[in-house]
């Protein structure tokens, strides 16, 4: 009931109430995905009993126009790993400052990845989910601008997205908040070929829950330097992203690579990429994706850690294992185009961890893609 | 030796014939259609940009109302397939992307040839494709080859 009155605020605010000569359109998408993995293994989120709420989405879009340079869109998605509880996501209202810019102001996605924009809709990707191991970020919603730009010359097209604001989320493991982010993303596609670039800066905190006791020690017992290198408060993270694709439409091929840094905290730089090929056969997408994600290797701070008592030594080394990854997944994958706004999808990954082996894990899953 | 030679021209021209023939029954051949006094100049890459609402005007600044037609069509197929380079899955797929993030809002859809005349013949900004039979006097047609 909250969330309803918090949304016809939002809606009115939006324009959406006022503007009563305004055509209003509405379009949804929703994706219904079950998923089992192989016996005693979890995997992300699903376990060996068969579970339909770990992707699942309803979500619907409005969007008005405000005069012929303003229009108006929110975004109302309802998650199952969150209990379909509807959120506003997205927010904002776009201004067509001239045919090649536009202007966004509200809650918007931040463009980090080639399919940031539309994440949630699983209908305009091959996959049931984008690889998890690049695109499981702790943020992609941002409240702020974002500037596009795009045009052509000759058979080049290219765009430019700026986007500034700030970020916060919260689960029940952590809390990151972004002050003073920036994200600058450049695309240029030419024929079947396309690259991307992105840099993205933000004054990052970071409060992993169960950490909480280990920090409130280390503040006790360390040198203050050490303790500020350590902790994740207002330090900058640096993002940086390639992604290059190959689509003649009748085949793919596509990859991303991604490094998160955090340089002035406990958190080692995570280096992420995927690979991923695919044909299209009338109806059928048949596809196989690989991806990896490891942390850098190297113990950060280690003259200041030398100097330390050896018991104290280890525990700032622990701290910062806290979210090593070493992993890899292998993905085959198969789309059939059931109608031309419904997807039938099936995914079946191997998941290998070579920090926690037996986490190791074999997923099934199949999807039901649908846009109206 | 002169008889030969004709064999096998006549050998050629029905090899012509049949790919010619063949690929012609795969898809209907669509030709583009704009008001009579739209005055731009069109051509089968600026249809592609503005059916997938890349570019908003016509060379002559006008703006451009693309006219699309429901999917299934034969006229629909053979314009995914030969001007856009995909099939209509794929044209869907592209404008879902574009739609949920405020990007685009995809060309009105008509239900057959005889309604994209209709709304052409009479609105001097609206672009839409038709079979090449389909096409009257009250529009202005553009061949895309």
């Amino acid at each position: 009931m909250k969330n309803l009155s918090k949304t016809i605020v939002l809606l009115t605010s939006l324009g959406f109430g006022c503007a009563a000569n305004a055509e209003l359109r509405i379009n949804g998408f929703a994706n219904l995905v079950g998923g089992i993995t192989s016996s005693d293994d979890t995997l992300y989120g699903y376990d060996d009993k068969i579970s339909f709420s770990e992707d699942s989405l309803f979500a619907i879009q409005l969007s008005g126009d405000i005069n012929d340079k303003m229009t108006a869109t929110g975004q109302i998605v309802a998650r199952g790993s969150e209990d379909y509880d509807p959120e506003f996501e997205w927010a904002y209202i776009t201004y067509q400052a001239t045919d090649n810019v536009s202007i966004s102001a509200g809650r918007l996605r931040i463009p980090l990845f080639r399919y940031s924009s539309s994440l949630d809709v699983g209908y305009s990707y091959h996959w049931i989910s984008p690889p998890q191991s690049v695109y499981d970020v702790t943020f992609n919603n941002l409240d702020g601008l974002r500037v596009d730009y795009s045009n052509y010359a000759g058979d080049w097209e290219y765009n430019i997205q700026l986007a500034a604001g700030t970020y916060e989320n919260t689960t029940d493991v952590y809390k990151i908040e972004g002050r003073d982010t920036v994200a600058l993303t450049a695309e240029a596609a030419y024929e079947f070929f396309k690259v991307r670039a992105v840099y993205g800066r933000a004054k990052t905190s970071i409060d992993v829950f169960g950490l909480e006791g280990a920090f409130a020690a280390f503040e006790q017992v360390l040198p203050t330097k050490l303790y500020n290198d350590l902790e994740a408060v207002d330090d900058t993270g640096v993002f940086l992203g390639l992604g290059l694709e190959y689509d003649t439409f009748d085949w793919f091929v596509s990859g991303e690579i991604t490094s998160v840094d955090t340089e002035k905290s406990y958190i080692k730089e995570d280096i992420a990429y995927f690979l991923t090929a695919g044909l299209r056969i009338g109806k059928f997408t048949p596809s196989i994706t690989y991806e990896v994600k490891e942390s850098d290797d190297g113990v950060k701070f280690t003259d200041q850690i030398s100097q330390l008592p050896a018991a104290l030594q280890a525990q700032v080394i622990g701290v910062q294992a806290a979210f090593d990854d070493d992993e890899q997944a292998v993905t085959l994958g198969l789309r059939y185009d059931y109608a031309t706004n419904v997807a039938l999808k099936a995914e079946v990954t191997r998941y290998t961890d070579d920090l926690y082996e037996n986490s190791d894990a074999n997923l099934l899953r199949f999807a039901v893609n649908y846009i109206f | 030796m002169v008889n030969i030679m004709l064999k096998h021209t006549l050998k050629k021209l029905s090899l012509t014939a049949i790919i010619l023939f063949g690929s012609a029954s795969v898809f209907a051949e669509v030709v583009i259609v704009v008001h009579p006094s739209n005055s731009a100049s069109i051509d089968a890459k600026s249809a592609q940009r503005i059916f997938l609402g890349k570019e908003k005007k016509f060379s002559t600044g006008k703006e451009a109302i693309p006219i699309n037609q429901v999917a299934g069509t034969a006229s629909r197929d053979a314009f995914d397939n030969g001007t856009l380079g995909r099939n209509s899955a794929q044209v869907s797929a592209y404008w879902s992307k574009l739609v949920f993030t405020g990007k685009g809002i995809p060309p009105k859809e008509v239900a057959d040839d005889a309604a994209v005349i209709a709304i052409v013949s009479s609105n001097a900004d609206a672009i839409g494709y038709v079979d090449s039979g389909a096409a009257d006097a009250s529009v202005k047609t553009i061949p895309l080859n």
